[in-house]
């Protein structure tokens, strides 16, 4: 069987690309899929940390392209001991250490092999996103809810299709449901209509988050963590699997509900 | 997929190769056009001429290079159906290319060439003092590469426009989809966008512009001169907005058409954006020309 290569970008950086990527990848393989994550952000690598997995570092992404050691050496297995492995990004170098096509090739090797591979696309629209995009064959977006976030996911989105990777997903990421309830934050039918593609998921910002990525343990693993929840549904909704958006939880106040009682919706922004 | 999407980017000249050494205008000139090549045909030389020189041209090139475009400007000429797919037949038959699409365009292939003579005036609003700066296209991608373009070819250019001002518009694009931030949309005539226009993307038409959805990009409608071109969309939200040579920037309400929407009821009407004494005016639009007068117009 052939395996699928997505790719996971925003754009903008800091929305959360990386901790999506080793999320996602630690879900897929908890529900029995094999999977390679390779953080392509060579010069900045954050995949390896968020994972846990730095202090194993020997052979990286470059050094595997430049063919200085095998596949296999360079690929870290995840601390968990699950089907998950990392290729890290080179940290002396830089993007134009390797060429998109260097990548769908080795991308195109793993796929025999593996059910996902997933790569971690570096901020911006130059050389490493052009590597990054060329290998895959789907695309998950990463956004928040803010204008400027939302502004170049819309580039990315208009470049994803020039290069023939139509219909990406979007994830949501870091959403205050009370914020979205008071209008002071775009929602996701605000961001649904401004983008034009399918969400795929909302992550709800969460402070375990972060704990769990300065922890170095992917925040799925956490069961009382809601971002972690929200990631383990869209992986199942990567897999195939159809399971609804479940709306976000909002704690309800006095004010809340007599304000939904008449009906008033705030509007914060005046057009992105 | 009968529509051209030039991302900025890329928008670099990539093949451009007069025919003949001379100085004579070439019967047929080659020239990059974003992710697509444009093919200019002199209109004047006989089209036995243009077919046959570009049935050589073709078969010399090997490094022409296209995405699926290919735009063919004929100048002031227009092609019957039978000569359109007899030069669709050449392309097919000599260059080599996987052809997704052919685009015939007619006019002056590119605006720049109004450039060579600023004082030239196109239109008819462009006595007005409001609307004489410059009244060409200014967000060209791609600047003409014609050294050898005499000032005559451009005064018949020039005048083919204004004196047949439906000439360049006769052909309409449609766009199905999105236009999004960093994308550019180019037409020689009247362009349709069948969805919206993100902010960050840019429409040029020589023509009108039509957005059946929220227009937040920055539209440019009779962008070779046209005064009388008009801007249509479902909603106008754009920071900037320019017609012919007429240029209006939002207010700090936030955008043009900001003040219409909310003296409006919360319903939105499709409105329509025109040049009335040489200022864009904004209204609803009611599909009647006559209603276009009761426009609030544009102070910025």
């Amino acid at each position: 069987m052939k395996g699928r290569t997505i790719v996971i970008t925003s754009g903008k950086g800091g929305v959360g690309k990386t901790t999506a990527t080793a999320n996602l990848g630690t879900a897929l393989a908890m529900r029995g899929h094999s999977v390679v994550v390779i953080d392509t952000d060579i010069g900045l690598r954050n995949l390896d940390v968020i994972m846990g997995l730095e202090n194993r570092i020997v052979y990286d992404l470059v050094n595997v392209i430049e063919g200085r050691c095998r596949l296999r050496q360079a690929m870290i297995q995840d601390k968990n001991r699950l089907e998950l492995y990392l290729i890290p990004a080179a940290q002396t170098r830089d993007k134009d250490s390797i060429t998109p096509e260097q990548l769908k090739a080795l991308c195109g090797e793993l796929e025999n092999e593996f059910d996902f591979i997933l790569i971690d696309c570096p901020a911006g629209i130059e050389q490493g996103f052009k590597n990054a995009v060329a290998a895959a064959g789907e695309a998950v977006i990463v956004t928040t809810p803010e204008v400027s976030a939302i502004r170049d996911a819309d580039r990315v989105i208009g470049l994803l299709e020039a290069s023939g990777l139509h219909r990406p997903k979007l994830i949501i990421n870091r959403i205050s449901a009370d914020m979205v309830k008071r209008g002071d934050m775009m929602g996701q039918e605000d961001v649904e209509s401004l983008l034009a593609v399918e969400v795929i998921g909302l992550v709800p910002a969460d402070e375990r988050t972060v704990a769990a990525a300065n922890r170095g343990i992917p925040v799925v693993h956490d069961g009382r963590s809601t971002a972690g929840a929200a990631f383990t549904r869209i992986a199942a909704r990567i897999d195939g699997e159809d399971v609804p958006l479940k709306e976000l939880e909002t704690r309800p106040g006095m004010f809340n509900k007599l304000r939904d009682m008449v009906g008033i919706k705030g509007r914060a922004y005046s057009h992105a | 997929m009968g529509w051209v999407v030039v991302i900025a980017e890329s928008s670099t000249v990539e093949a451009e190769f007069p025919t003949k050494a001379d100085k004579q205008q070439p019967a047929v000139l080659i020239k990059g056009r974003g992710t697509e090549i444009a093919f200019n045909l002199d209109e004047n030389a006989p089209l036995e001429d243009v077919a046959r020189e570009l049935d050589s041209q073709l078969a010399g090139q090997t490094t022409l290079f296209s995405r699926g475009g290919i735009s063919i400007n004929t100048g002031n000429r227009h092609l019957s159906a039978d000569e359109e797919e007899e030069i669709r037949r050449i392309f097919r038959e000599k260059s080599g290319l996987k052809i997704a699409r052919f685009v015939f365009t007619t006019g002056p292939s590119t605006l720049e060439q109004v450039d060579v003579d600023p004082g030239l005036q196109l239109g008819e609003d462009t006595s007005n003092g409001d609307v004489e700066e410059s009244p060409v296209r200014r967000n060209r991608r791609n600047p003409a590469q014609f050294s050898d373009f005499s000032s005559a070819d451009l005064a018949r250019a020039l005048s083919g426009m204004s004196s047949q001002g439906q000439r360049t518009r006769d052909r309409a694009m449609v766009v199905r989809g999105t236009i999004r931030s960093g994308e550019t949309v180019d037409h020689h005539g009247d362009l349709v966008v069948l969805g919206d226009v993100n902010p960050g993307s840019e429409l040029l038409a020589d023509g009108d512009i039509v957005v059946m959805g929220s227009l937040k990009g920055l539209p440019h409608a009779g962008a070779s001169g046209d005064n009388k071109a008009a801007v249509i969309a479902l909603e106008i939200a754009c920071p900037r907005l320019r017609i012919g040579g007429a240029e209006a920037n939002a207010t700090a309400s936030g955008s043009v058409g900001a003040r219409r929407r909310k003296q409006g009821s919360a319903l939105q009407w499709p409105t329509i954006a025109y040049i009335r004494q040489g200022k864009i005016h904004v209204s609803p639009f009611a599909g009647r020309f006559a209603r276009y007068t009761k426009g609030v117009p544009y102070e910025g």
